[in-house]
């Protein structure tokens, strides 16, 4: 293909790119930089009122934002380095909490507080939906071809449903009153709260994470192990390897590029958590990055929204996504160089 | 070391037979070719043997030890493919040492054991490769290496030549006869290529259709086809064979007139090979040209006889034109007959 012909035909997706992502990042950035306020005058306002003898002044001086023609607020936006990221991480307090070994002291400023939860999230989800994953697809590729499709089909059911909507039927099971909440007291004779508790909700939210997720590892691997080498298992086979050992000398360094394609997906998705602290309600006892961003973004009761700081904490954000995946990138870049 | 003994063995499909009642005993130490076209159940005897397959009737005898019920692991046996089947995440020692690996042979052993197969297939060099860095003939080297390692009782190689190159797979050929004759363990091959079946067997099992259609040493299945498939499967060119009757000892076919044959009257079919007839000045076919093909060391006259194209060979400066008529020798002595319809060799 021809340089120009080349540009014509990607231009239009680099136009997108620019302007929906590129852009709006850079302003992300230097938003998170700044500081926008409210120009505020201080007026000293002298009220005399008459008296007996004379009159009585009152000097007083008051803050007001300054108002142009219109009456609107005006605002000035200021450079404030790092401000914003220290109001978000409070370094100080947070090496101190460090250094007493205090956790909850830590825990009690809602950066750390997010990002423990997220990182906790994120680092239990992913194994848990590679080996379901697998496992799945490692299943149904054994099952007769028969049953195969709506096995398939039923697998795949919990990708399909909207997010939210599965956050919400997962709630609704465990809330006081749900039937698995009243089968668990049932069973085991006491009062069971499952959203009373931190740790029970967490555990609620990654179980509904992995069961809604692990049908795409699902898809992925299942797609895969129809290209595995038939003639090396047989090999394998007669050289005497077992099940466990054709799955980890063949079927799973077969597999290697779509565990890490899965993995990166989903670090990338799992660190973003967000329906399930909606879903879950949980904002009172546990909350990710994504959601501490949303509420700094949410008008606070004068109306005010922090969107510097929003801006620092999504930066943040994308700065642990990166740091995540800096050992996949690492693990794909050498394959790619040892196959060249 | 062990003969194996396949007493009516069946693989059957539903309503398919890939191997009809297979019965057969092999010696310790032989080295059995089974030879057929695509589909005729060679493979699937093969895999039986391996246990990759399950024989849906008759017995699977190893060593002495009915292995129908035993794992592939268990038959001590090792196979090559036809697609060298190595494992391409590892390097080429750790391909050969995989089943001293699996079977917890003592590690101490390894090393000495993998160089010593590595040698014999002449792959020192290239031990620290992937699969993905070697050729085609060095891959099956690897294969080949990674069945001797562990010693078996037999080998299975399932068409090993067949992705090699025609001048790989006739060097690769001298070798797989050379290690047989080093190593001297039962094997089993298969192959499409009567070439390969030929330089490679003690005895050559012929199959059509799931069924055995003769069992005999090379020159016995070359010089004796049992009918007319094995005549006209072995030998390049393959055997001519035309239709005609014989009355009083007299084969007569179009273009055609062979006398002195010692044979009751009736249709039959005869064949004959084209090294053994030769173009003369006055012989028992004259026919037209049809083609000549100049081989090197010969060349290969094709006339139309019989019905059918019928070739022989002549000295390699021999010229002729197509449409010539040339006369071709047919002594009595170097036909065979077979039965017209059922295509069984007569007068064995």
């Amino acid at each position: 293909m021809r340089r120009s012909t080349f540009a014509w035909f990607v231009a239009p997706s680099v136009v997108m790119m620019l302007v929906f992502i590129a852009f709006p990042l850079m302003s992300v950035l230097v938003q998170s930089f700044s500081l926008t306020q409210p120009v505020v005058e201080s007026l000293t306002v002298e009220t005399c009122t008459p008296s007996f003898v004379g009159q009585n002044c009152i000097q007083e001086t008051r803050r007001q934002p300054v108002l142009d023609e219109n009456g609107a607020i005006v605002t000035e936006t200021r450079f404030v380095g790092l401000a914003n990221y220290a109001t978000l991480v409070e370094p100080g307090r947070a090496l101190a909490a460090l250094g007493n070994l205090n956790l909850n002291e830590l825990l009690s400023i809602d950066f750390w507080r997010a990002l423990r939860f997220t990182l906790t999230f994120t680092l239990i989800t992913l194994p848990l939906i590679l080996v379901v994953g697998l496992g799945l697809a490692l299943a149904v590729n054994n099952v007769t071809r028969a049953v195969r499709g709506p096995v398939i089909f039923v697998t795949l059911l919990p990708f399909i449903i909207t997010p939210v909507i599965g956050a919400l039927a997962i709630r609704w099971l465990f809330v006081s009153d749900g039937i698995l909440t009243r089968l668990m007291e049932h069973w085991s004779g006491q009062d069971i709260f499952m959203f009373a508790r931190s740790w029970t909700i967490e555990l609620l939210m990654m179980f509904y994470r992995v069961w809604h997720v692990a049908p795409f590892a699902f898809v992925i691997f299942y797609a895969g192990l129809q290209g595995v080498n038939q003639d090396a298992v047989e090999a394998a086979l007669i050289d005497g390897a077992s099940r466990l050992q054709r799955l980890r000398y063949i079927v799973i360094p077969h597999l290697m590029p779509l565990i890490v394609f899965v993995a990166l997906i989903h670090l990338m998705d799992a660190y973003r958590v967000f329906e399930e602290v909606i879903g879950f309600r949980s904002e009172a006892y546990v909350i990710s990055l994504q959601y501490l961003t949303y509420d700094l973004l949410m008008p606070d009761n004068t109306g005010n929204r922090a969107i510097n700081r929003a801006s620092a904490s999504s930066m943040l954000t994308m700065i642990g996504i990166v740091i995540l995946l800096i050992p996949l990138l690492r693990h794909t870049w050498r394959q790619h160089r040892g196959t060249r | 070391m062990a003969g194996i003994e396949l007493r009516d063995v069946s693989k059957r499909w539903g309503k398919f037979t890939g191997v009809d009642r297979f019965d057969l005993t092999i010696r310790d130490r032989e080295f059995l070719v089974l030879l057929g076209p695509s589909g005729c159940g060679k493979t699937t005897t093969m895999r039986m043997i391996a246990g990759l397959e399950e024989a849906t009737e008759g017995d699977i005898i190893i060593g002495g030890r009915r292995v129908n019920d035993l794992d592939p692991k268990d038959r001590d046996i090792a196979m090559v493919f036809q697609s060298y089947a190595l494992y391409p995440n590892m390097s080429v020692y750790e391909n050969i040492r995989f089943p001293l690996k699996i079977r917890k042979v003592p590690a101490a052993e390894h090393e000495a054991r993998v160089r010593r197969a590595a040698t014999m297939v002449e792959l020192t060099e290239f031990l620290d490769r992937r699969p993905s860095e070697l050729s085609g003939g060095q891959r099956q080297r690897v294969a080949l290496a990674r069945a001797i390692v562990r010693q078996p009782a037999v080998f299975l190689m399932d068409e090993p030549l067949s992705n090699l190159d025609a001048k790989l797979r006739v060097s690769t050929r001298a070798q797989i006869k050379n290690l047989s004759h080093e190593l001297k363990v039962t094997t089993i091959y298969v192959t499409h290529d009567q070439i390969e079946a030929m330089t490679l067997a003690d005895r050559v099992v012929v199959m059509k259709r799931g069924l055995i259609q003769q069992v005999g040493t090379p020159t016995e299945i070359y010089d004796r086809p049992a009918n007319t498939f094995v005549a006209s499967f072995i030998g390049n060119p393959a055997m001519n064979l035309m239709n005609g009757t014989i009355t009083d000892g007299v084969f007569q076919a179009d273009n055609v007139r062979i006398p002195g044959l010692d044979a009751i009257d009736g249709p039959v079919t005869l064949g004959f090979r084209a090294e053994d007839a030769a173009v003369a000045p006055v012989g028992q076919i004259a026919a037209p040209v049809y083609t000549m093909e100049l081989l090197g060391d010969a060349t290969m006259i094709t006339v139309r006889a019989g019905g059918a194209l019928v070739a022989v060979k002549a000295a390699k400066d021999f010229r002729v034109a197509i449409d010539d008529r040339v006369d071709i020798a047919v002594p009595p002595g170097i036909c065979h007959l077979f039965d017209s319809t059922t295509g069984e060799r007569l007068y064995a």
